[in-house]
């Protein structure tokens, strides 16, 4: 069994094995568990649902042919399910049922195994899968991460916006942390600028001095041209209407 | 007999110009005959907004008060630069941006009865529904001048201390001048203020009704003086504000 040992390509993982046969489950568990992952076991395709709701597997290892619900409805189910779509699954079948994989692949199976298991084999494609379903992971952390952003853009213009929505975001290392962090400054920059701006506006005040007022309304209405454009006022105005000239 | 309507403000910067140019346009989409006479001859600066470059004003309003043109030759039809299909008519007398003609006038002012004279042949050669005069900023005698001889006298105001007592002063003179219908736009306040909150505050402060409040607007900074807001942004909040105080200067 040295070929279980060594380094895990895609890092460890926590497994789920789904087989109706006790000594496969059996072998297979313990093949895994050698190679460093974590491993629960299922006895038919239903248990394997109630156990996929309930934990958050990195893979799925499936045997296609289960009484009850057969390996390809489990299939059908957990790639149908907008939550498990992204659960990579690997189908256990014999060599000969060719046919059957083929239509597994065709439902969204990551890959296949053949019984009984090549150690190495089953590494390399365990690791392949865990390893795609790790950057998968991150891919999908991102996209979520730069929903949140565009979340807080729509939540500013709305007024709505809390700096703390994103603070998961902001402790990211990468672009992104850089710009949710800029964006938090920001709008708190803005935020701060306009509660300053309304509590002026609760104290706007039009503040007149009435004797600076009066002493410039003065300082023009009592020089001659004004005098004398108020004397001219209404020929001026009959000028415009017509009734002089 | 056409409406004569004074736009102005105590300061400069107060987007008089503009709030002019848009309220003229929004009247003629109507289907108005609008003349824009810039009496701001120290300053002019309007036939910009109407897409007119200073070097295609042939005549312009300093030639008619020295006696070289009729006062409809200094009238140019900007109409066709707005690029709209307003039913009526936009004229604009600009003034002269040549540095000659400024401090001419400056020097030597001007008669009040000539200018006076060339407006009523000017409403009556064009056959205009309304005359606005876009004035200089300040009390100077021109604008002195131009509020005498207007129906209505529209001061243009920023919420701003700098603007306040400028803005009293102004009303205060004018209603020595008895001109019959004054009021008050408020410009550029920021979108946090409650323009209703707002405009009950400045009339309380000078008794003076206020025509409309325009919000401040990164679309208005950025289109400057490239062009007629209303028509670039027909459904912006400015854009309303605007209709409600051209329809509150010919109401």
């Amino acid at each position: 069994m040295e070929d279980d040992a060594g380094a895990v390509v895609g890092g460890r993982g926590y497994l789920l094995v789904v087989d109706d046969n006790e000594i496969n489950r059996d072998i297979l568990s313990r093949h895994l568990e050698r190679q460093g992952h974590t491993v629960a076991v299922a006895e038919n395709g239903r248990q394997a649902l109630e156990m996929v709701s309930t934990h958050p597997f990195d893979l799925v290892l499936l045997d296609v042919m289960m009484p009850e619900m057969d390996g390809y409805r489990v299939l059908e189910r957990l790639k149908g399910d907008e939550a498990w779509r992204d659960i990579p699954v690997i189908m256990i079948s014999a060599l000969d049922e060719i046919d059957s994989v083929v239509r597994c692949i065709e439902l969204g199976a990551e890959d296949y195994l053949p019984k009984p298991f090549d150690p190495v084999l089953l590494r390399a494609r365990i690791g392949a899968c865990l390893e795609k379903k790790r950057l998968r992971d991150q891919e999908v952390e991102y996209l979520r991460s730069v929903a949140r952003v565009t979340a807080a853009a729509t939540a500013v213009e709305a007024g709505e916006f809390e700096p703390e929505s994103l603070a998961d975001v902001a402790r990211r290392t990468d672009g992104l942390g850089r710009l949710a962090r800029v964006f938090q400054r920001m709008a708190r920059e803005v935020y701060a600028r306009e509660e300053r701006l309304k509590r002026q506006v609760h104290e706007l005040r039009i503040e007149l001095s009435q004797a600076r007022q009066a002493r410039q309304v003065a300082e023009i209405t009592e020089t001659d041209y004004f005098r004398q454009l108020q004397a001219e006022a209404q020929n001026l105005r009959d000028i415009l209407e017509g009734t002089s000239e | 007999m056409a409406k004569i309507i004074s736009v102005h403000s105590f300061r400069g910067g107060t987007g008089k110009s503009n709030i002019t140019a848009n309220v003229a346009t929004l009247l003629a989409v109507e289907g108005r005959r609008v003349g824009v006479i810039d009496t701001d001859i120290q300053s002019p600066g309007i036939h910009v907004l109407f897409g007119l470059a200073g070097e295609e004003i042939g005549h312009a309003l300093n030639d008619y008060l020295w006696g070289r043109c009729e006062i409809e030759q200094a009238a140019h039809n900007v109409t066709p630069n707005l690029g709209t299909d307003a039913n009526g008519r936009v004229f604009l007398i600009p003034s002269s941006i040549r540095a000659g003609e400024i401090t001419r006038v400056l020097r030597e002012g001007y008669d009040a009865q000539l200018l006076t004279r060339g407006l009523r042949s000017l409403i009556e050669a064009l056959k205009l529904d309304v005359l606005l005069i876009d004035t200089h900023p300040g009390l100077n005698e021109e604008t002195l001048l131009s509020i005498v001889i207007s129906h209505v006298l529209a001061v243009i105001l920023r919420p701003d201390q700098q603007d306040y007592e400028g803005t009293g002063v102004t009303v205060e003179v004018a209603r020595h001048l008895k001109v019959p219908h004054m009021v008050l736009i408020v410009n550029k306040v920021p979108t946090i203020f409650d323009t209703a909150a707002v405009k009950a505050k400045v009339e309380q402060a000078y008794h003076c009704p206020v025509a409309a409040v325009l919000p401040h607007s990164e679309e208005v900074m950025a289109l400057a003086s490239a062009g007629i807001f209303a028509l670039r942004y027909p459904d912006h909040p400015v854009t309303s504000a605007l209709q409600r105080a051209a329809a509150s200067l010919v109401g």
